[in-house]
């Protein structure tokens, strides 16, 4: 079975609105996510956020392994046609869990944050994580959220300060989007403010 | 030959792009996202931005409400829902609390939202600083240099004027306190509900071609000085002539040949429920 580009992405792109809306909220793309074949280079719920944002309009830039970068390239853009961008020019940087902590660094340093008359054209970033749960490791307040909401990502918390130090300048800044194994998804847009609570 | 529209009535890349701009819209509270507005079969200026929202919004399972100035029935609310509907089969309602998404013309509903509800705004006029420079290119600075003195200045001046903020409707808001927003044309009434409202909600303006929104749990505080606070319209003394209702926002209905003066709830849905739970009482006393 397919993938149905219409209802499916449709149903993607709610769930990603609500978790964007309220960060750290985990949302659940089990029933389309099993629709897919299995031969992709990346887990289900990312691939699936990734068609419902990359279209001919847009570009992106992966952060990966050689091989695995080669292949998720082939795909998508024969899938959507979006375009490569180099890192600081690409509206959506995919960061897939086994990408060189080097290369990661790299683009957390130089990807866009927009600039003041124009804070949209920034990069989002769709970042494949081990598995999401609202046990304590993060620690998240501001827009969306009632109170606190705990998060954990399984990402090293020295991406949370790099990530942090990007958000400095409020309105600009980066969104991420976090999509595991087990199909879940979970945002954490640039208004959000991360503290580390627990030392992993 | 009738063709059978696409689903939700755009391509897929339109609905694309729109998406892509109310992600940003969530992300940024209260700034204006440009995107490429799409020719509709309405007007632009009647419900195009809302309109364009919902559809990139809604899927078969959802339930939409559509409502024009708090009335479900009036001309504007039901060829938008008669649209939808045609392209995407959905089921409409009436009431506030089945609904998925809520695409509203110039009020919030006087029920609250609920946590997965969508309340999408249509706005005419986006930009609260449009009346102090009328080039884009220097409201778009003046957002971005965080300068809103301008916006003050407006409010200043009707005071000075008048003795008090005179604005009927589109009071502006601060949202998470950077941003100075337009709330679009809802009365003064209903800024209050805004903030830390529990649904999040999309105002989307298609003719200007902007796209913003306030999240969930947001502060949303309208513009207001130490010594003229803010205050909503008083319907002191008034109520309800159908529902008896007086916590709520009221239309004045004046009589052509007496002149006798009546109010009614301006949210039609909200006032049929409570005459409808009226009615149930009464109903059950008499058979008791």
């Amino acid at each position: 079975m397919v993938i149905d580009q219409i209802h499916d992405l449709q149903q993607v792109y709610r769930k990603v609105v609500h978790s964007m809306s309220r960060p750290g909220s985990i949302s659940n793309l089990n029933n389309i996510t099993e629709k897919l074949e299995d031969d992709l280079p990346c887990n289900h719920a990312f691939f699936l956020c990734a068609l419902t944002v990359l279209d001919a309009e847009v570009t992106f830039h992966v952060v990966a392994s050689e091989e695995k970068k080669a292949r998720l390239i082939e795909i998508l853009s024969s899938y959507n046609m979006s375009r490569i961008a180099p890192v600081d020019e690409a509206d959506f940087i995919l960061l897939l869990q086994d990408a060189p902590e080097y290369q990661m660094n790299q683009a957390l340093l130089e990807c866009k944050t927009g600039n003041l008359h124009d804070p949209q054209q920034s990069a989002t970033w769709i970042i494949e994580s081990g598995l999401l749960s609202n046990i304590s490791a993060l620690s998240l307040s501001g827009p969306g959220i009632n109170g606190t909401q705990q998060l954990q990502t399984g990402i090293q918390q020295d991406f949370w300060q790099r990530r942090n130090d990007k958000v400095k300048e409020y309105p600009l800044g980066i969104d991420l989007v976090f999509a595991d194994f087990s199909s879940q998804i979970a945002c954490i847009p640039r208004t959000t403010a991360v503290t580390i609570t627990e030392v992993v | 030959m009738i063709a059978k529209p696409h689903f939700a009535f755009f391509d897929e890349g339109s609905k694309k792009e729109i998406r892509r701009a109310t992600l940003k819209a969530v992300a940024i509270p209260g700034y204006q996202v440009p995107f490429a507005s799409r020719e509709m079969p309405i007007a632009r200026g009647w419900g195009t931005g809302g309109l364009q929202l919902t559809l990139s919004l809604i899927g078969r399972n959802d339930v939409l409400k559509v409502i024009d100035q708090g009335a479900d029935e009036s001309v504007n609310a039901v060829s938008i829902k008669k649209l939808v509907q045609h392209t995407t089969g959905v089921s409409v309602t009436e009431k506030t609390q089945e609904a998925d998404i809520i695409q509203s013309r110039h009020r919030i509903p006087e029920k609250a939202l609920k946590e997965d509800q969508i309340l999408v705004l249509q706005v005419p006029n986006p930009e609260p600083l449009r009346k102090v420079d009328a080039r884009e290119y220097m409201t778009k600075r003046m957002h971005a240099e965080d300068d809103y003195s301008g916006a003050w200045l407006l409010l200043f001046e009707q005071i000075m004027k008048f003795g008090r903020m005179s604005t009927g409707a589109s009071h502006p808001v601060y949202v998470n306190g950077r941003y100075v927003m337009t709330p679009s044309p809802i009365p003064r009434f209903d800024n209050p509900k805004m903030h830390q409202s529990k649904g999040l909600i999309l105002l989307g303006a298609g003719r200007e071609k902007k796209i913003f929104a306030v999240p969930p749990y947001t502060s949303v505080e309208s513009l207001a000085f130490d010594d003229y606070p803010f205050t909503v319209e008083s319907f002191e003394g008034k109520a309800c002539k159908l529902c008896g209702s007086t916590d709520v926002f009221l239309d004045e209905i004046i009589d052509p040949d007496t002149g006798e003066r009546t109010h009614q709830c301006n949210d039609t849905s909200y006032c049929m429920e409570q005459l409808n739970s009226e009615e149930k009482v009464e109903v059950e006393n008499s058979y008791v």
